[in-house]
This record gives C-alpha cells, sequence and structure tokens, in this order.
C-alpha cells in the first residue's frame, strides 16, 4: 500500500511539474494580430496607471527598422528622428523603438526570416517588386495602406508606387526616388586635360586617358554584386533600350537578344581593360565611395542618394565643389531613346499586418509626418533624395550644383527606365548578381552570363503559368 | 521504498522529462527538417509536397557542389597541413624549459577571440595597399596580390586564418596528452642515446596518437559546419570563390526564400558530415591501440 503511495505521489508531483512548465498565462499569450479595443491591452503598460485614473495614457511601443547606419546616411536619420519625434507627440503613448541596420543586411537576411518566423517589426525599411514587398503583401504580411492613404487625402500625391502595389492595394511608400549615373572628379579631368564625356567615345578615351597616367578610372566595389549592377542596369538599358527591363520581367524581351549580350560585352571589356579599381570584388560599397572620396579615382557610377555625400559638411566634404554629375552617354546603335534615364521609386517603408489599433494610429500618424511636401523637400535639398511625392516645384530649388547637374540631365531625358530589381523575381535577380560576379571574375563569358540568367528567368515565368 | 525501485516502470517514469525534452528539442526539429526538405516551402506561404524534387536540384546544384569542395579543402588542410603543425608546435612548446605558460597562453589567444575580430584583424593583414602580407613580399619587389578579392588566394587567405584561430586550442590539448607521459620514457630513450627528433618521432608522437585522432576528427567536424569566418571575411566571394556549404545554405533559404531546399541542403551536409566521420571511424580511429604507459 506504501508502495504504491509513494509510486502514486511520485507521479502525480512529476505530472504536475511538466504540465505546469508547459502552460502557460493565456492572457499573456494572446496574440496581438487582433486589433486592441483599449490601450490597455498595449503591449508595456505603465507601472504607475491606475483604476481611478482615465485620463493616464499607457505606454506602448511601435518597433521602427531602419537603414539610416552611419555618417553617409546621417541626413536623412535626422529626418526620420523628427518624425518619430512628432508621432510620438501626436499619438498618446506610443514609443517608437529604432532599430538601425545595415541595409543589405535587412534587405536581404533579416527582414525575410522575421517574415518567414512571423515576427517582423511594425514599421519596417521595405523595398518593392515581386522579390520583396508583393512576394511579402500577397503571404498577408504586410498592413493594407489604402484605407489609410485615402482617411489623410495622399493617395494621389505620389508619383509612383507600382512596386509596392498588390491587386490595387497599397502596400507599401516610397520614400524617395533615385537616379543612377557618373559622378566625375572635376580636379582630377581637369588636370588631365579631359572635358566631361558626351558621348560613350568620349567616356571610353577618358578611362584610357586616366588608366595611363595610373589613375583608377572608376571607382567599384563588386563585393556586394548590387553595385555594378547598377552600371549595367543602365548599360542594359543603353544597348537594349528602356523597355528592356519590363520587357524581360513580362517575357516578351529577352536577356539573349544580342543588345543585351553587347552590354555584357562592354562591361567585361571595360574590366579587362581595369579600368574599374583593382581588387573590386573585395571591396564594399562604402570602400567604393571612400575610394572616389580620396580622390583616387576620376568617376563613380552610383545613385544621386550620394549627392549629400559632397556637401560642405559631408564625409566627401574634401570633394566639395568639385563633383559633378552626367547620365550615361549614348551608345551609337544602341536601341529606344539614347536620352532616357534610370529613375527608381522602389524604397520606403512596409508595415506589418500584424497590429493593434494603437499600433496603427501610430502609423497612420508616421506616414502622415514623413509622407508630407516638407520632408520630401528637405531630403531633397539636404540629401539629394528626388522626391516621391508630388511636390510644387517652387520649393525644389537647389543651390547645389551637382542636384542642378541632375535635375538637368533627368529633364532632358525622354523618358525612364527602372531597375531590374524592382521587376524581376528574387532567384532572377540572385542569378543576375552571380553572373555579374562571374564576369568579372572571368568565370563567365557575356553570353554564358545571359544565358543563365534567362534560363532563371524562363523557369520563372514557366512556375508562374 | 527498495521495491518501488524494484519496478521498472518507474524509472522509465525518472526518464520521462529527459526524454520528453530530447524529443521536443532534437527529434522533432530533425523530422519537421525532413518533412520541410520535401516540400517546396517558401517561409511565408503554406508548403506543399514535392517528394525529393529538392533533393534531384541539389545534386544537379553546381553551385552547391563547389561548396562542398571548399568545404573539402578545408578538410584537407586542417588533417593535412594544420594537424602536423599542431604536433610540430606542441613537441617544441613541450621541450621548453622556460616560459612555458606563457607560450601555452599566446598559442591559445586566438581561440578565444571571436570570429568577428579575427576576420576583421586578418582582412587587414590581407589588405592590398597597406597590409602587413603585401608590404613584406614588396620588399622583394612582389607585385600586390589581392588575397581576400582574387579568386586564387581568397581560399588560402580563410584557410590560414581559420587555422590559425583554431590551431592553439588544439595546441594545449597534444601538450596536455605530451605532458601526461611519464618523464622515464623519454629519459631512457635518451639513455639509450636516441636524438631528440628520434625521440620525438618514435616515441612522443605514436604516445599521444588517440588524442591526435580526437584532433583529427574534431578538425574534420569543424571543417564541414565552418561559415562565420567566411561570412566575416569574405561573404562567400569573390564570384562564390569560398562559399562553404553552410553559407550556400543560409542563402539559398533565407536570401531567396527557397526554405524547402534549404532544408533539404541541411539534410545533404548531415547526411556528408556523417559519411565522413564514419569513414574516418571505420578506417582510422578504430585501429589506434589503446595506449598503456
Amino acid at each position: 500500500m506504501k508502495k504504491k503511495l509513494i509510486t502514486v505521489l511520485t507521479t502525480v508531483t512529476m505530472l504536475s511539474a511538466i504540465l505546469s512548465a508547459c502552460g502557460g498565462n493565456k492572457n499573456e499569450a494572446a496574440p496581438s494580430t487582433s486589433p486592441s479595443p483599449s490601450p490597455s491591452e498595449s503591449s508595456s503598460p505603465s507601472p504607475s496607471d491606475t483604476p481611478s485614473s482615465p485620463a493616464a495614457v499607457e505606454r506602448f511601443d511601435v518597433s521602427l527598422r531602419h537603414i539610416q547606419v552611419g555618417e553617409l546616411q546621417r541626413f536623412r536619420k535626422a529626418i526620420l528622428d523628427e518624425v518619430v519625434k512628432k508621432s510620438e507627440a501626436e499619438v498618446p503613448g506610443a514609443k517608437f523603438e529604432m532599430d538601425a541596420i545595415e541595409d543589405s543586411f535587412n534587405r536581404w537576411t533579416k527582414l525575410p526570416a522575421e517574415m518567414a518566423a512571423g515576427n517582423p517589426p511594425k514599421i519596417f525599411d521595405l523595398f518593392g517588386g515581386p522579390a520583396e514587398g508583393q512576394k511579402y503583401a500577397r503571404a498577408n504580411k504586410l498592413l493594407d495602406l489604402t484605407p489609410i492613404l485615402d482617411e489623410l487625402g495622399i493617395k494621389d500625391k505620389f508619383t509612383d508606387y507600382s512596386t509596392f502595389v498588390v491587386d490595387g492595394k497599397v502596400y507599401g511608400l516610397p520614400i524617395g526616388a533615385g537616379s543612377e549615373g557618373w559622378f566625375y572628379n572635376s580636379d582630377i579631368l581637369k588636370a588631365n586635360n579631359i572635358e566631361v564625356p558626351k558621348t560613350l567615345d568620349e567616356l571610353e578615351a577618358a578611362f584610357e586617358t586616366l588608366k595611363g597616367k595610373g589613375i583608377t578610372p572608376i571607382a567599384m566595389g563588386s563585393q556586394a554584386a548590387w553595385v555594378p549592377f547598377m552600371l549595367i542596369n543602365t548599360l542594359i538599358s543603353r544597348y537594349a533600350g528602356p523597355d528592356i527591363q519590363a520587357g524581360v520581367a513580362d517575357g516578351s524581351r529577352k536577356m539573349t537578344e544580342p543588345e543585351v549580350v553587347a552590354a555584357f560585352a562592354k562591361y567585361g571589356e571595360w574590366v579587362k581593360k581595369g579600368y574599374f579599381t583593382k581588387g573590386e570584388l573585395g571591396i564594399d560599397y562604402t570602400g567604393q565611395t571612400n575610394e572616389f572620396i580620396a580622390g583616387k579615382a576620376g568617376f563613380l557610377f552610383d545613385g544621386t542618394w550620394r549627392i549629400s555625400t559632397f556637401n560642405e559638411d559631408g564625409t566627401g566634404k574634401a570633394l566639395h565643389g568639385k563633383v559633378g554629375y552626367f547620365a550615361m552617354p549614348a551608345v551609337s546603335g544602341g536601341k529606344g531613346d539614347q536620352t532616357a534615364v534610370n529613375y527608381n521609386q522602389n524604397n520606403g517603408y512596409g508595415f506589418s499586418s500584424d497590429v493593434n489599433d494603437n499600433e496603427k494610429a501610430a502609423i497612420k500618424a508616421f506616414i502622415k509626418n514623413l509622407y508630407s511636401e516638407e520632408y520630401q523637400a528637405r531630403g531633397f535639398k539636404e540629401d539629394g533624395v528626388l522626391p516621391s511625392m508630388k511636390v510644387d516645384p517652387a520649393k525644389l530649388t537647389s543651390d547645389n550644383p551637382i542636384m542642378s547637374e541632375v535635375l538637368a540631365s533627368n529633364a532632358a531625358a525622354g523618358t525612364v527606365f527602372p531597375h531590374f530589381d524592382s521587376l524581376v523575381p528574387g532567384p532572377v535577380n540572385g542569378e543576375f548578381e552571380k553572373q555579374i560576379q562571374n564576369l568579372i571574375a572571368g568565370k563567365a563569358s557575356p553570353e554564358k552570363a545571359a544565358d543563365e540568367i534567362q534560363k532563371v528567368m524562363d523557369s520563372e515565368l514557366a512556375a508562374l503559368k | 521504498m527498495n521495491k518501488t525501485l524494484r519496478n521498472p516502470y518507474v524509472y522509465l517514469l525518472f526518464v520521462l522529462p529527459t526524454i520528453g525534452l530530447y524529443f521536443l528539442f532534437f527529434i522533432y526539429p530533425v523530422l519537421q527538417s525532413v518533412f520541410y526538405g520535401l516540400t517546396d516551402w517558401d517561409g511565408l506561404t503554406p508548403a506543399k509536397y514535392i517528394g525529393l524534387g529538392n533533393f534531384e536540384k541539389a545534386f544537379k546544384d553546381d553551385d552547391f557542389w563547389i561548396s562542398v569542395k571548399n568545404n573539402m579543402y578545408f578538410i584537407l588542410f586542417s588533417v593535412f597541413v594544420q594537424v602536423p603543425l599542431i604536433i610540430c608546435f606542441s613537441l617544441l612548446i613541450s621541450g621548453v624549459k622556460r616560459f612555458q605558460g606563457f607560450y601555452k597562453t599566446t598559442v591559445f589567444l586566438p581561440s578565444i577571440l571571436s570570429t568577428s575580430i579575427i576576420g576583421i584583424l586578418w582582412q587587414f593583414m590581407y589588405h592590398p595597399s597597406i597590409g602587413l602580407f603585401n608590404k613584406f613580399l614588396g620588399w622583394f619587389g612582389v607585385e600586390p596580390i589581392y588575397w581576400l578579392a582574387d579568386p586564387k588566394w581568397a581560399m588560402l587567405s580563410i584557410l590560414i586564418t581559420n587555422a590559425w584561430q583554431w590551431m592553439g586550442f588544439y595546441i594545449v590539448l597534444v601538450l596536455a596528452a605530451i605532458l601526461a607521459i611519464p618523464k622515464e620514457i623519454n629519459e631512457a630513450a635518451e639513455i639509450d642515446g636516441a636524438t631528440g627528433f628520434q625521440r620525438a618521432y618514435r616515441i612522443t608522437t605514436p604516445l599521444i596518437m588517440p588524442i591526435i585522432s580526437v584532433v583529427i576528427m574534431l578538425s574534420i567536424a569543424g571543417a564541414m559546419r565552418v561559415v562565420d569566418i567566411v561570412l566575416v571575411m569574405t561573404k562567400g566571394g569573390p564570384a562564390g570563390a569560398t562559399e562553404v556549404m553552410a553559407s550556400y545554405m543560409v542563402n539559398k533559404a533565407i536570401k531567396y526564400g527557397q526554405y524547402g531546399y534549404g532544408t533539404a541542403l541541411s539534410i545533404m551536409i548531415f547526411a556528408i558530415a556523417l559519411l565522413l566521420t564514419a569513414l574516418y571511424q571505420i578506417a582510422f580511429a578504430r585501429r589506434q591501440e589503446r595506449v598503456e604507459y
């Protein structure tokens, strides 16, 4: 009898220990997916709150992931800080928890993993297109912003947010726009009697002259393939026409067309002639910028977001007043409009679909404050970010000579073309990056690179059907 | 009470929590991995069963096999370069009469440093223009080598850094084994006229074979799961030249959202690691005789 009692007691003790460990407070485990009816269900209650003080507001956190890291991004970080401050003041109890992460790590590692795990931040930096924003939207991970935009009355204020749209609903908002083109060091050009190139031949002659003098013609850091991809994207458009990106994405055009191969061949030729930074495959994007700032290279192919670097108080102040900009010159025999410029509005903010009423209110305030004419104009003036919204042209004046050149170059353009990464699926973008690096390393011929990319595109298109 | 403990079910009751935890944190994830490896799961939408499609794809995936080859370089470098050096350094340090503790600490130091620090430190040393190696080679008129940017050199550069990081740890293991050998054996050999080299080669090394076997085993296991040093130094570049199995798998799963394929790759990596260690055990480790002093 006694031993049975001991056995039973042992069993009961063990089972209760296991069950108590496995159990949980249902209230604690309540998901935050459903809109909370009152602020009292917010994530972090204030300890001072008492039932007798209905006016007291409980604090709740709103996680905000941004990519404004380091000195190069300080102007945009300042704008973000102001917007957060304003939004916190407008929404009682809201506390934005800022989480700064380097761009490509957020884009390719952290955010995708969080999306799969179902715990992305409430507000986060997001790229549009089928590989990212549209994919997350289709999986119901993103907040449908259409009602918020309607309520705030800013739906028609954006120039183009198409890469964030799925089935007519808006899931992300571009923070700005950017063009990609040639920056040049005017001191180096002058010292070597080089005029600002107007044609591709002149540009190549300039590269040859600089190389002959022992100066790196083009600063390039290809450790991350998206960096050389900017130049290749523009070269492909020059050779194959500004509609090539959309054509390849919808299957009506092919990467194997001779014009596309010619663009790859031109890039490969520049690599072989040694026009790019030596050891470029081991240099990152910051290293590329630093090489140009240090005055070691004559040209830099980059986005207009780089303009503020050369401001009087920018990290590249050594080159203040010595940097010029021009769009990729025309290619003789190139297809389509040779004045077309690259124009991207593919980066901005997205918002988690897993938010309660409080968080939604904070998101609305954030959108209202950030996507305003004031900050669009400031982003343009302080940081060289072209507006993604319709802004009074009178407010878009700039004393910055580089910005004036960008505006003139864009005004002269007959049309614009996007970047491949905003239109093609993720695996195709990945193949692009792989083949570009193979081309640089001499491991792939232009024909093979184009062919391999097309193969992946074909299989993606077949999967869609 | 004694009678209670004679009841086998009581013991079963005691091990149940452990079995439960083991199942929850080991068996269940493994089974789940196998399940996802048979699907086209993208991490966002419900998984669809595709049979062995992912494994077929992996067998045809040239890039995956390049990464397997790169892991093999790690194994070969560990076994044929690192282990002999570990033995040499251990023998040298064991023979040192003064400051032995200093040498032991110095060689052990890299293995307690974080891989990020080591990666960045060596990136400076490999820097094409200001790096230690190119400065040194420059004195002899050698043109700058792009250690981490040239596909020809990048792998070797990482192998050297990885070896530097882990050699100290193994040296301390081997050193402990050497110092545990009774002094009389070496003294007797010395009296019999054996030279230092003969004693090291004929007496010490055979006596520490069991620990060397463990070191080789650990090196193989370490080489199979190497990834951190690669991510810090080259991120798998230049042009995929230093991509290893783990970094390739993470890229496929997370960057491109091919979780099903990534999981299938992880199962293949597990199988390859299992196969290699089993082969080593069968071919070499089992043949070792027990050392009795």
